[in-house]
C-alpha cells in the first residue's frame, strides 16, 4: 500500500486548516501526527478517509485517486474515533453485522463473536450500544475495524478514552497491522506512547507541516521542533 | 445486486431501531389522527361535496404527518456521526436512498392505513367500497413524496432550522404530486370509477418515476457535500 498525497490544502471559508501538504506513506508505516488543537490534524485525517473534500491538491491510494463517493478503494480505509459511528440502538453483534454486510466482507458470525472476544467484549454482545461506556465504545470501534480489515488505518485520539489493557489492545493491533504491510496514522497529544510505537513522525502547525522525519535513536529534531512548536504545559507529557 | 443487497441491509437497520424506539412512527400517528379531529370539528362534509372535500383533507393530513416524519429520517445517522461511518465505507450512496424511500414508504402507508378508515367513519362517508382504488390512487402520491421528501430531507441534513427549511423546500416542489393525487382521487370519489382517473395516475406515475430517477442519481453528491 502506498499513500500519496499532492499539494493537499482545506479551507473553511476564509480559514486556511491545511496549506500545501506534501507526504508519501509507505506500506508498514506507522506515523504519529502530532501539532497543538488547531493545526488540522483532523482535518488532515478527514481529507485521508475522503469525509472532506480538498480545496486544492489530491490523494493517490496505490495509484488510485481518492475521491468522494463510493468507490472501492474506500473499502481498504479505515478511522478509528472513539465513541463515534456506532449505532447506539443496535446491539453490539448488530452494528458489526450491518458494517460486515456494508463493507461486502464474507465474515461469519463466528468471526465476529472472535472479534468481539479479542476486544473483551462477547459477553455484552446483545446489549445496546447506548449501554456502553466510552472506553468499551472504543473497544467495539476496534473489533469493527479487526474485522473489516483496513489497510490504511487512521485514528484521531483514540488515547483518551480506552484503559490500560485496551491501550495495549489497541497498539497491539496497530502493529499487526503495519506488519502485515498496512499504514497506521495516529493523531494524539499522548508523545510518549506515540514515541513508542511510531516509525515516523509528522508534526503540523497552523495548517503547515513542519517536520517529517522517520524514527531515530536519539531523535534530537524532533525534540528540538517538538520544544519550539508544540505548547507545553506544566505537566505535558513528554 | 450489491445495491440491493445494501439496500437491504440499511432498511433492516432502520426498521429494527423503529421498532425498538417507535420515535417517528407514533409521532406520526398521533399527529395525523389528531389533525383528522381538528380537520372533523372545523368542517362540515355534506355527502354531495365529499368528493370535492375529501381528497384535499386527506392529503393535508398526509402531507403533514409525512413531513414530521422526513424530519426525523435522517435522525440515527445524526446519532453519533452514524452518516459518517457510512460514508466511510465504500457502499452505493443510492442503495442508502432506496433504503431511507423504503422506510418512510412503509412508516407512511402505516399511517394512512390508520388514517384512511378513521376519515370515513369521523366524517361518516359512505363509499366504503372506493376504498381501495382511493387507496391505490394515494399509493402513487406516497411513492412521489417519500421519493422527492427523502431526497430534500438530505439536502437539509446539515441545516440549521432544517425543520423549518424542508417544508419550505418541499412543498412547492409537491405540488405536481399533490394536485394529480387529489385530483385521481376527486374523480374515483365522484364517478366511482377507477378507470377515469387513469390520465392523472399516469402523470403521477411519471412524476414518481422522474423523481425516483433523479433522487437516484443525484443522491450521491446531496448526502457528500
Amino acid at each position: 500500500m502506498r499513500v500519496v498525497v499532492r499539494s493537499l490544502s482545506k479551507s473553511y471559508g476564509f480559514l486556511w486548516a491545511l496549506k500545501k501538504i506534501d507526504i508519501e506513506l509507505r506500506a508498514g508505516e506507522c506515523i504519529a501526527l502530532l501539532g497543538p488543537n488547531g493545526a488540522g490534524k483532523s482535518t488532515l485525517l478527514r481529507l485521508l478517509s475522503a469525509l472532506l473534500h480538498p480545496t486544492t491538491g489530491e490523494i493517490f491510494i496505490d495509484g488510485q485517486r481518492l475521491s468522494q463517493g463510493s468507490s472501492p478503494v474506500r473499502s481498504s480505509i479505515g478511522l478509528l474515533t472513539p465513541s463515534e459511528h456506532l449505532y447506539e440502538g443496535l446491539t453490539l453483534r448488530e452494528n458489526l453485522r450491518l458494517f460486515n454486510s456494508l463493507y461486502a466482507r464474507k465474515k461469519s458470525l463466528q468471526d465476529m463473536e472472535e472479534a468481539l472476544n479479542t476486544v473483551g467484549l462477547r459477553r455484552w454482545s446483545d446489549d445496546y450500544v447506548s449501554s456502553l461506556s466510552s472506553g468499551m465504545k472504543c473497544r467495539l470501534t476496534i473489533s469493527k475495524w479487526l474485522l473489516l480489515e483496513p489497510k490504511l488505518l487512521l485514528l484521531d485520539e483514540p488515547y483518551g478514552v480506552l484503559d490500560g489493557s485496551g491501550v495495549d489492545l489497541l497498539e497491539s493491533y496497530v502493529k499487526r497491522l503495519c506488519q502485515s504491510g498496512g499504514i497506521a496514522v495516529m493523531a494524539t497529544h499522548h508523545i510518549s506512547r506515540i514515541l513508542a510505537l511510531c516509525s515516523r513522525a509528522l508534526i503540523l502547525h497552523q495548517g503547515r507541516l513542519i517536520f517529517d522525519e522517520p524514527r531515530q535513536e536519539p531523535w534530537e529534531s524532533f525534540h528540538r521542533t517538538f520544544a519550539e512548536f508544540l505548547p507545553r504545559g506544566d505537566k505535558w507529557s513528554s | 445486486m450489491e445495491l440491493l443487497r445494501q439496500t437491504f441491509w440499511l432498511l433492516w437497520k432502520d426498521l429494527l431501531l423503529e421498532l425498538r424506539r417507535r420515535e417517528s412512527i407514533l409521532a406520526m400517528f398521533f399527529f395525523g389522527t389528531l389533525l383528522l379531529f381538528v380537520f372533523h370539528f372545523a368542517f362540515e362534509i355534506p355527502a354531495e361535496r365529499a368528493a370535492e372535500m375529501a381528497p384535499g383533507l386527506l392529503w393535508l393530513a398526509f402531507i403533514f404527518t409525512g413531513t414530521l416524519g422526513l424530519t426525523q429520517l435522517f435522525q440515527a445517522e445524526r446519532e453519533n456521526h452514524c452518516l459518517e461511518a457510512l460514508l466511510l465505507g465504500p457502499m452505493d450512496r443510492a442503495g442508502l436512498y432506496l433504503a431511507k424511500v423504503s422506510f418512510n414508504l412503509f412508516l407512511m402507508l402505516l399511517v394512512e392505513l390508520t388514517v384512511f378508515p378513521l376519515f370515513w367513519v369521523l366524517f361518516n362517508l359512505a363509499f366504503w367500497e372506493l376504498l381501495p382504488s382511493l387507496f391505490l390512487v394515494a399509493l402513487l402520491g406516497t411513492i412521489g413524496f417519500c421519493v422527492l421528501g427523502t431526497l430534500f430531507s438530505a439536502v437539509t441534513l446539515k441545516a440549521r432550522a432544517r425543520e423549518l427549511l424542508l417544508p419550505l423546500i418541499l412543498f412547492p416542489l409537491m405540488i405536481p404530486v399533490i394536485l394529480a393525487t387529489v385530483r385521481g382521487m376527486e374523480i374515483v370519489f365522484r364517478t366511482g370509477q377507477f378507470e377515469e382517473a387513469l390520465p392523472w395516475l399516469r402523470l403521477l406515475l411519471g412524476f414518481d418515476v422522474i423523481f425516483l430517477t433523479a433522487g437516484f442519481l443525484v443522491f450521491e453528491w446531496v448526502i457528500e457535500a
